[in-house]
């Protein structure tokens, strides 16, 4: 269990990056939920020791994560949003490095490894090729095998999907998924899909602060029988906006549907929909927007 | 039209945003300031009675930064070719209808524009230098804006413009700043390469056409440039320099033409051929469904082993890294191509080379890598620093469970295996360079010493260099401090006269290695400064371990937070381990350098000079007795560094009053033991300046003399700042009667630099000898002003195994208490001008009708002494015949180490450097062999200074020196024909002209002489040269025996150069008179040229040609202000013959003097073989500032 408490960071150019954040992150995926700039990423580089936080606490079944870096890094595997490669090194030679600099000393261990994960990741047969050469997809293959080195209790994937085709986000969700089954495995994504179709647990962040944690199933529960959806024209859009709760709207066969958000149908012409995550998310940012204007 | 002003605009918008643009600007005019505010850097010429900021000098000044222009040039235009692939902005902007002349036009027209303005701040910088308030005033003019007008329209907008052209043609054809870089180096060193091929001055045409950047063109078109000239003329362009001009603007053309032919706006640019069949990714398995995770259990491992681990593999990452880049290998290369040339060039007297002995080798190693290695070190410890972070791994390799001092340790030891890597290749070079030249005695020992000495102060720099980029926090603010610092290095710390090794990171005293004496005791000082600033080495690189970033974006105040946590027990220990070690070695070093020794900044030197003016200035001339008897008892311990000196004087009255007061001065290295001499007593004893004043009891009667009686030692203990003592080592010691007590106010302690002495409150003239003509100064010669003719014995002893050696004859040798002893007794008066010399020496004895020759030489340097024995044998013949018979029976060359570079003669004894001859390379029988000259020229002295010496006033030293140099000619042109002598000439002509521009005070004419190099050895051998061919070379050497045995050992009154001229007048024709007045009362520069040769082919099978030449002359003041006069001298015609050989003069088929009218005139003779050229003065006898064009080819038709 990950216990995040009172946690805050305030950048030197003023951005109130995380207010006050708790969470409790159990075994298991976790989705951390959030729009472009809500703290995500912020969070997550605080929980991988690289950013200190101005206040609060992060422990680990009770180890406090933040008094001693290094011994938190000997439990973490990390893989960043942004994440690099040394162009000219191949992919095995690099897997390779970074898990001597894990404390995978022991050459004949590392050896077996290194197969095993780039195998887990596919890439085995490709791992000659420098990274250079590699496409969006393959690097975060290789970006999740570098963070399996030397089973971490805490696996942190940042926006891990982002870029991924069809094909490789499946087979990317199916990695942490089994993954998840053994440790704490925290993924950020803004893709609401990721998280219903994984997390057992999730919290919706914006602009820094916790707007909602709980359960996918249960959360989606808490919405049933208030979004309505209806098909309108583009120029009307204005008129509901200023009337009703909109969750979202999507162009569909050139027309606009809109979901709102009501205890009832609020006008003729609505029909009931099942929401889903994509409306509760929706649904917690629009509310904070609300209370923030207010 | 528009278009290209809008991107124009945009892109300049760009440029003076970055603050790179003003970072460079602000380096640059700083620099600039720096050079032409202080004298920190000689560029431009400007000394002496050049101003300052005369135009020639601004020019010079100005031009010299077109050079570090091109780093501009580089930032700036492949910048802004770059730009938009850099910024993944290309496809946005190759979409719009922009046309590619407008794009690539506006861009280079923006890049060259900050290029430009980069150089402005240069102007800004040294005009602001310039009218700094500490510049003596005198050394400046009136604002000239001239000059930078010049510069700037002739030089600085034409050269950017050709590196801008190149690199936007490199740069838009390899789409990469790296490549553009390579390309700039590479350019470099072609540039140099060519510089070097043109050296020569018989290349000059090519150097001035292939320099692009004309600088060289400059250099030649004013080479010969007076003090006056340059304050007040700037070249015409025309000739040489407009061709130039017009060549490489015509080459700019071409290259942005081609930029803009090449460029290519789809995403690939350029690319080779074989680069494109890079096979496409193939194609992956389809994702099957999800398998069992089953990954093998790894233990993570955080002992010291695995830390080793960690540490190799960091290493061999970086090393990897750094090793396979092309930077890397770029720079190895540059750094090679230019050690070759300086090998090749290195100890080249006369263009004779010397053998590649190890040391030298090794200087040339260090030297050529000297600048380049601090380059490389900035560049890497950036590179390696920030390389995490740029290649976006950070966040990934910061989350490693690493501790924070391990990468960074494994980046020293990177850049250490650099530095090692370049020196040890370098070194690979050196031992090639050596086998190639056939030289075997490799001295492996002396390769890994040195390497490991030399090496040292990169690996403190690298460790600096990565302090810096670590605690910055940024690569950027990394590489200011880096350049910030070297720069401080390179002129601010000399600047401030610091000069402290203590005070000065990584500096250490210099260990200057000599093949008799090795490293001597100069090593061990050295060493502790090395470990002093080792552990300062350390301490930083703890520090930087604490305050390294890890993570992303922290404040300064988290670094320190972090910091603090990081303060743990081993860094504490760390810490406290290196700062406990600096504090110790550092004050064993102050107790060393400043207790046991007396440390004096060269500012404090300059200062003690000013002060004896001051303070004893007012005793000049004050009447003291004459030392007439010296006997001394020399106890040389070579390998305790022990110097004892026991010495008895005989003093005697020689003036015609009786003398009360002595005024003594003492060498303040030695300590004074005991002095004893008549009832006195002690008026002043200044132990700062050496300076005491005795009040005698009992006045000296005029005739009366007296004993002084004195026992002095030098017990030098522990090891000073920089290298001291180089007069007493273990192998080679070497010192001369000048640490011996003398008498009365000397005056070649007196400041002569203007600035120095206005800036200690010294009378701003710069005190001059005494005129010829002044009747009092003939009363001392210039060796000395306290002796005449001594009566000289001495006794010295030294260590068992070596020989001491004095002047005077041996007349004793015994071995007591386990020295050995040498009495040395000279049989006649001799000059108050002798030396001890000791070593572990090999002896070749000769002889030469009855003279003794002996050369006393280290066992490894036995190359020329054969040749050295043969020289002074030549060298005795001739002057016996010639001029007077030797006045000794025994003439000794003596080897001493090369700590100083010269030959010296004594009174039958010559101390010889060992860089000066004993290992010149000779094998080259077209090279001037120096060897012969040199031995002939001291040889020469035993006549022109130990049988004649001249007063101590202007005009001596043509007596001796001037002398010794046409007697050494002499003997060389008997052995090696006229052809050697011409090659010979035309250097001394070379280094006259040359160093005239640089004379501080006033040139004078050779019979004037101030004691002025250029004009006693350099003009005086053209002017003696010239003078026998004239006149005859026998009756000039009746002249000379003449004036031999009218003054032989005689003084006071000592002859000057007027009783020289006078013999001369006397002796020779009327006719010569004007002859004499242009060579010895005038500073006379001829213009002597042939414009036209042509020969017909006479029936009689002879032929007839026909030259138009020119002839003129000008007189010259002692600034440079010329005023032309009537040629009134004959000047040599001459027709020669094909040459038969390389490097060889055709024979002459015509060669007579004629009185020729001023300006031009066609000659027509007739001559008996084929013509092939012809010439005006054609052995450059007459000093001639344009040499090259006193002969042509003969066009026979």
């Amino acid at each position: 269990m990950l216990t995040i408490r009172h946690l805050s960071k305030t950048y030197a150019n003023g951005v109130h990056a995380l207010r006050g954040i708790d969470l409790d992150i159990p075994q298991g995926m976790f989705g951390l939920l959030g729009p472009n700039g809500a703290g995500k990423s912020s969070l997550m580089r605080t929980i991988a020791t690289l950013q200190d936080p101005d206040q609060g606490s992060i422990e680990l079944d009770g180890v406090d994560l933040l008094a001693d870096k290094n011994a938190t890094r000997r439990l973490l595997g990390y893989l960043p949003q942004e994440f690099g490669v040394y162009p000219k090194e191949s992919a095995d030679a690099t897997l390779d490095h970074f898990a001597v600099l894990k404390g995978v000393t022991a050459r004949g261990e590392r050896r077996e490894l290194t197969e095993a994960l780039l195998r887990q990741v596919n890439l085995w047969d490709v791992r000659k090729r420098k990274l250079g050469t590699y496409s969006g997809g393959m690097r975060q293959r290789f970006g999740i095998a570098q963070a399996l080195i030397g089973s971490p209790k805490l696996v942190i994937v940042d926006e891990p999907t982002a870029g991924l085709d069809p094909e490789e986000r499946n087979r990317f969700l199916n990695l942490l998924a089994e993954i998840g089954e053994k440790v704490v495995v925290i993924l950020s994504t803004h893709i609401v899909a990721d998280v219903t179709d994984l997390c057992q647990r999730m919290a919706i962040i914006g602009q820094g602060q916790v707007l909602l944690t709980g359960e996918p199933r249960e959360a989606i529960r808490s919405l049933e029988g208030r979004v309505w959806r209806r098909t309108i024209d583009k120029a009307e859009l204005d008129h509901y906006r200023a009337r009703m709760t909109i969750l979202s709207t999507r162009l569909a066969g050139g027309r606009t549907l809109l979901h709102v958000l009501a205890d009832a149908a609020p006008e003729p012409g609505f029909e009931p929909v099942v929401p889903d995550l994509e409306d509760v998310y929706f649904g917690r940012l629009r509310a904070q927007a609300t209370a923030r204007a207010a | 039209m528009r278009t290209l002003l809008e991107i124009f605009r945009f892109e300049w918008r760009q440029q003076w945003r970055a603050p790179l643009f003003w970072i460079m600007a602000l380096a640059f005019g700083a620099l600039a300031f720096a050079v032409a505010g202080t004298d920190a850097v000689a560029i431009g010429g400007a000394s002496g009675n050049v101003l300052r900021n005369a135009p020639m000098v601004i020019v010079r000044l100005v031009s010299a930064f077109t050079v570090l222009g091109m780093l501009a040039c580089g930032v700036f235009v492949a910048g802004a070719a770059l730009r938009d692939f850099d910024h993944d902005t290309a496809e946005l902007m190759f979409s719009t209808p922009v046309r590619r002349g407008a794009y690539l036009g506006g861009r280079l027209a923006a890049g060259y524009a900050a290029a430009v303005a980069i150089m402005l701040a240069v102007a800004l910088g040294v005009a602001l230098g310039g009218a700094m308030p500490w510049i003596d005033p005198a050394r400046i003019g009136p604002v000239d804006w001239r000059g930078y007008a010049w510069a700037y329209g002739v030089i600085v907008l034409p050269d950017m413009l050709f590196v801008a052209a190149l690199l936007f043609l490199l740069a838009t054809v390899t789409r990469s700043l790296l490549a553009t870089y390579i390309g700039i180096i590479a350019f470099v060193v072609l540039l140099s390469l060519s510089g070097l091929l043109t050296r020569d001055i018989n290349h000059h045409l090519v150097a001035a056409m292939l320099d692009p950047f004309g600088g060289r063109t400059l250099g030649i078109v004013t080479r010969y440039w007076a003090a006056d000239e340059l304050n007040h003329r700037l070249p015409a362009v025309e000739g040489l320099l407009l061709w130039n001009r017009v060549l490489w603007l015509g080459v700019s053309v071409v290259l942005a033409a081609m930029a803009f032919a090449l460029f290519r706006t789809d995403r690939e640019g350029l690319r080779l051929p074989h680069r494109r069949a890079r096979a496409e990714p193939p194609l992956l398995a389809p994702a099957t469904s999800a398998s069992r995770i089953t990954l093998p259990a790894a233990r993570l491992a955080h002992d010291h082993r695995a830390r080793l681990v960690q540490l190799r593999t960091l290493l061999a990452f970086d090393l990897g890294q750094v090793l396979r880049g092309v930077p890397f290998l770029v720079m190895l290369v540059f750094g090679l191509v230019n050690l070759v040339f300086a090998l090749a060039l290195s100890g080249e007297i006369y263009g004779t080379p010397t053998y590649p002995v190890t040391h030298a080798v090794l200087e040339t190693v260090q030297g050529s890598f000297q600048w380049l290695l601090p380059i490389i070190l900035a560049f890497y410890a950036g590179e390696l620093t920030w390389r995490e972070r740029d290649r976006h791994t950070a966040e990934v390799v910061d989350a490693f469970p690493l501790p924070d001092g391990l990468a960074l340790m494994a980046r020293l030891l990177a850049l250490v295996t650099v530095v090692l890597a370049y020196l040890a290749i370098g070194d690979l070079v050196g031992i090639a360079w050596q086998l190639g030249h056939g030289y075997t005695r490799l001295q492996i020992g002396l390769y890994l010493a040195t390497l490991a000495l030399d090496a040292t102060p990169f690996v403190l720099l690298a460790a600096l260099m990565l302090f810096f980029q670590t605690l910055a926090g940024s690569k950027f603010l990394g590489y200011l401090l880096a350049i910030v610092w070297l720069v401080a290095s390179l002129i601010g710390f000399p600047l401030l006269h610091f000069d402290h090794n203590l005070a000065i990171y990584g500096h250490a005293s210099s260990v200057p290695y000599s093949d008799m004496n090795g490293f001597g005791h100069f090593l061990a000082g050295a060493l502790w400064f090395d470990l002093y600033w080792g552990f300062a080495a350390a301490a930083l690189l703890v520090a930087a371990a604490l305050f390294h970033v890890r993570g992303t974006g922290q404040t300064w105040r988290e670094r320190v937070r972090e910091a603090r946590a990081r303060l743990r027990r081993p860094a504490v220990v760390a810490l406290g381990l290196a700062l406990a070690g600096f504090a110790l070695t550092g004050a064993w070093i102050f107790y060393n350098t400043n207790v046991l020794n007396h440390y004096e900044s060269s500012a404090e030197a300059t200062r003690k000079r000013a002060d004896y003016e001051k303070a004893y200035g007012k005793y000049k001339g004050l009447p003291q007795p004459r030392i007439s008897v010296v006997r001394t008892q020399v106890d040389i311990d070579p390998y305790g560094r022990r110097l004892g000196i026991r010495g008895h004087y005989v003093l005697v009255n020689r003036h015609d009053r009786p003398i009360d007061t002595l005024h003594v001065n003492f060498d303040t290295d030695f300590t004074l033991k005991s002095l004893d001499f008549a009832p006195h007593e002690t008026v002043s004893d200044d132990a700062r300046l050496g300076y005491a004043i005795y009040r005698l009891k009992a006045p000296l009667a005029p005739g009366a003399s007296m004993a002084f009686d004195f026992d002095i030692e030098y017990a030098p203990r522990g090891f000073t700042n920089e290298p001291s003592g180089q007069f007493l080592v273990a192998n080679g010691s070497f010192f001369d009667s000048r640490v011996l007590p003398h008498f009365g106010y000397q005056t070649a302690m007196q400041l002569t630099d203007r600035g120095d002495r206005r800036k200690y409150g010294l009378p701003p003239d710069v005190p001059r000898m005494p005129r010829l003509g002044d009747a009092k100064a003939r009363n001392d010669s210039y060796v000395s002003n306290d002796a005449d003719w001594i009566d000289f014995q001495t006794t010295v002893s030294t260590a068992p195994d070596q020989i001491a050696l004095a002047p005077g004859y041996l007349t004793r040798t015994w071995t007591a208490n386990g020295r050995r002893y040498f009495t040395y007794v000279m049989d006649r008066p001799m000059l108050d001008f002798y030396s001890w010399l000791s070593a572990r020496y090999a002896v070749k004895k000769d002889s030469y009708e009855g003279i003794a020759i002996e050369v006393y030489y280290d066992p490894d340097h036995a190359w020329n002494v054969d040749r050295m024995i043969q020289a002074a044998k030549d060298a005795l013949a001739y002057y016996q015949a010639h001029f007077t018979p030797y006045q000794y029976r025994q003439l000794r060359i003596l080897e001493f180490p090369n700590y100083r570079q010269f030959a010296q003669s004594f009174a039958n004894t010559i101390p010889y450097s060992e860089s000066l001859g004993f290992i010149a390379d000779l094998h080259d029988p077209a090279k001037i062999d120096y060897v012969y000259y040199v031995t002939a020229h001291e040889v020469a002295h035993q006549w022109w200074a130990h049988q004649v010496i001249g007063a101590d006033m202007q005009g001596s030293t043509m007596l001796s020196e001037s002398l010794a140099q046409y007697s050494a000619l002499m003997v060389m042109k008997h052995r090696y024909g006229p052809d050697q002598m011409r090659k010979f000439l035309k250097y001394e002509l070379d280094k006259y002209l040359m160093s005239r521009a640089t004379e501080t005070v006033a040139e004078e004419p050779l019979a004037r002489v101030e004691n002025q190099q250029y004009i006693h050895y350099n003009k005086g051998s053209l002017v003696f040269y010239a003078l026998q061919d004239y006149v005859g070379e026998d009756a000039f050497d009746a002249v000379l025996r003449r004036f031999l045995l009218d003054w032989q050992f005689r003084g006071p009154p000592y002859p000057d150069s007027q009783d020289f001229m006078d013999v001369l007048a006397r002796s020779l024709d009327s006719k010569w008179k004007g002859l004499l007045d242009d060579l010895f009362w005038k500073i006379t520069l001829f213009d002597n040229r042939i414009s036209e040769a042509s020969a017909v082919k006479l029936p009689d099978g002879r032929y007839r040609v026909t030259l138009k030449v020119h002839a003129g002359k000008v007189y010259v003041d002692g600034r440079g202000k010329e005023t032309p006069a009537e040629p009134d001298v004959p000047v040599d015609i001459g027709v020669f013959a094909a040459p038969t050989g390389k490097g060889l003069d055709g024979k002459p088929l015509y060669l007579e003097k004629r009185l020729l009218p001023a300006g031009d005139s066609t000659i027509t003779l007739t001559v008996a073989g084929v013509p092939a050229e012809a010439g005006i003065d054609p052995y450059n006898e007459l000093i001639d500032r344009v040499s090259g064009d006193n002969r042509r080819a003969v066009t026979v038709q």
